[in-house]
């Protein structure tokens, strides 16, 4: 098929350590992916994210449900503890809290279609401590440029967590439901690209893929 | 017809989508005909009809992609600057969307539908105007795209469609900026049904 080019990304764990073990190598060597520098610290970010939903094992929908609400919940965390922070300019604070209402919305969505489905959400997460175990490098940040280049490759992470969705999850109506939130995501990445000088538009098919 | 009577008018809106061969925008009627109305008790197909049940679904999606391509070409002569580029950006990325489709259609062994040799836009007078149109379109795309999703049968369709509501859904972030409004209005996008 001619969508074939696009793939599944139903990654293995062999896979996304292979993938690690390269792009932290790279990263040793000064080279950054797609000509852009990323904080070494965030490193596994794109693909420990990616891999939640890859992984999320038992039958029917309600496992990769829990995995999406661990993930927005995480986001919310990461976005609150970046929103307190100093670094931000009051026009970027704004735009981060918007972002983080999105978040938590999403957040809520997919916990009451888990509920519906007679599942148990996961335990949220007490704070930062928890994001690092999803996601590092959000205590590494220094500056206004490093929070959007963090939030980026988040959003990115989880714009491919639902590409990946697509092919796992079989009611129909979640998978309007994880297509609607996937869009969001992507149109917080317009903003966050555009607010860090970046091409807001470089994929015509927007995966998640760096 | 004038643009603002377009926008308000649901039933211009419907037959202006009809007319131009895309009954599957919005209200998604070519998509329903191609395999069942109700998702929640989708119809059994087998391997030959669930392929040809994806072709239309597909093809219907080809048609709001190709009658974009057209807008964005008929539009972009009365753009300049920041916002004639922004239009160049987004016509070659319909474009890529148009071509996936057909290749995919053809993988199926079906026939990818043509553009119209004309299609009757309202009257777009300035380069907002252009723009409000060109985000109509988008969003129609996007209801039509989501209501497509659940009724594919190749579970890679899904997850390639719902990359082109993500792109789709940047081009209104991008059109709603330019337009000096709230890029990201709401946490679900689901663009808006004819």
């Amino acid at each position: 098929m001619a969508f074939v080019a696009i793939t599944d990304g139903a990654a293995s764990t062999a896979e996304v350590a292979a993938f690690e073990r390269d792009r932290r190598e790279l990263l040793r060597h000064g080279f950054g992916f797609g000509g852009t520098a990323l904080m070494a610290s965030s490193i596994p970010l794109l693909w420990s994210v990616r891999s939640a939903f890859a992984e999320a094992g038992g039958d029917g929908d309600a496992p990769v449900l829990a995995k999406a609400i661990n993930l927005e919940r995480v986001t919310v965390v990461a976005y609150d503890s970046l929103i307190a922070g100093e670094l931000l300019s009051p026009s970027v604070r704004g735009v981060l809290r918007r972002f983080r209402a999105h978040e938590q919305q999403h957040a809520e969505t997919l916990t009451t279609s888990l509920t519906s489905l007679g599942g148990t959400p996961p335990a949220p997460p007490a704070g930062p401590a928890d994001v690092d175990r999803v996601v590092e490098g959000l205590r590494d940040v220094r500056s206004q440029s490093d929070v959007l280049s963090f939030l980026i490759e988040l959003e990115t992470a989880a714009v491919a967590a639902y590409f990946d969705a697509q092919a796992k999850l079989s009611e129909p109506k979640l998978l309007q439901t994880s297509a609607s939130i996937m869009a969001n995501e992507g149109q917080h990445l317009v903003v966050l690209r555009r607010r860090a000088g970046r091409d807001p538009l470089p994929n015509a098919f927007e995966t998640g893929e760096q | 017809m004038e643009l603002d009577h377009f926008l308000r008018d649901p039933q211009s809106r419907r037959r202006f989508f009809r007319m131009t061969g895309v009954s599957a925008a919005g209200a998604s009627a070519v998509l329903l005909g191609a395999c069942g109305d109700d998702t929640k008790n989708p119809v059994q197909l087998g391997p030959d009809e669930s392929d040809q049940a994806d072709v239309e679904i597909l093809n219907g999606l080809l048609d709001l992609e190709l009658m974009a391509i057209a807008a964005y070409k008929a539009g972009a002569p009365k753009l300049g600057g920041e916002r004639l580029g922004i239009v160049k950006v987004f016509l070659e990325q319909e474009q890529a969307h148009a071509d996936g489709l057909s290749g995919s259609i053809e993988d199926l062994d079906g026939k990818p539908n043509r553009a119209k040799s004309d299609y009757d836009f309202p009257v777009l007078r300035t380069d907002a105007d252009v723009l409000r149109f060109a985000l109509d379109l988008e969003n129609t795309a996007i209801a039509a795209y989501i209501d497509a999703l659940p009724k594919f049968s190749e579970k890679k369709l899904r997850s390639t469609a719902a990359s082109i509501i993500t792109n789709e859904a940047e081009h209104a972030s991008v059109l709603l900026h330019a337009l000096g409004r709230e890029p990201v209005p709401a946490a679900l996008v689901t663009g808006r049904a004819a």
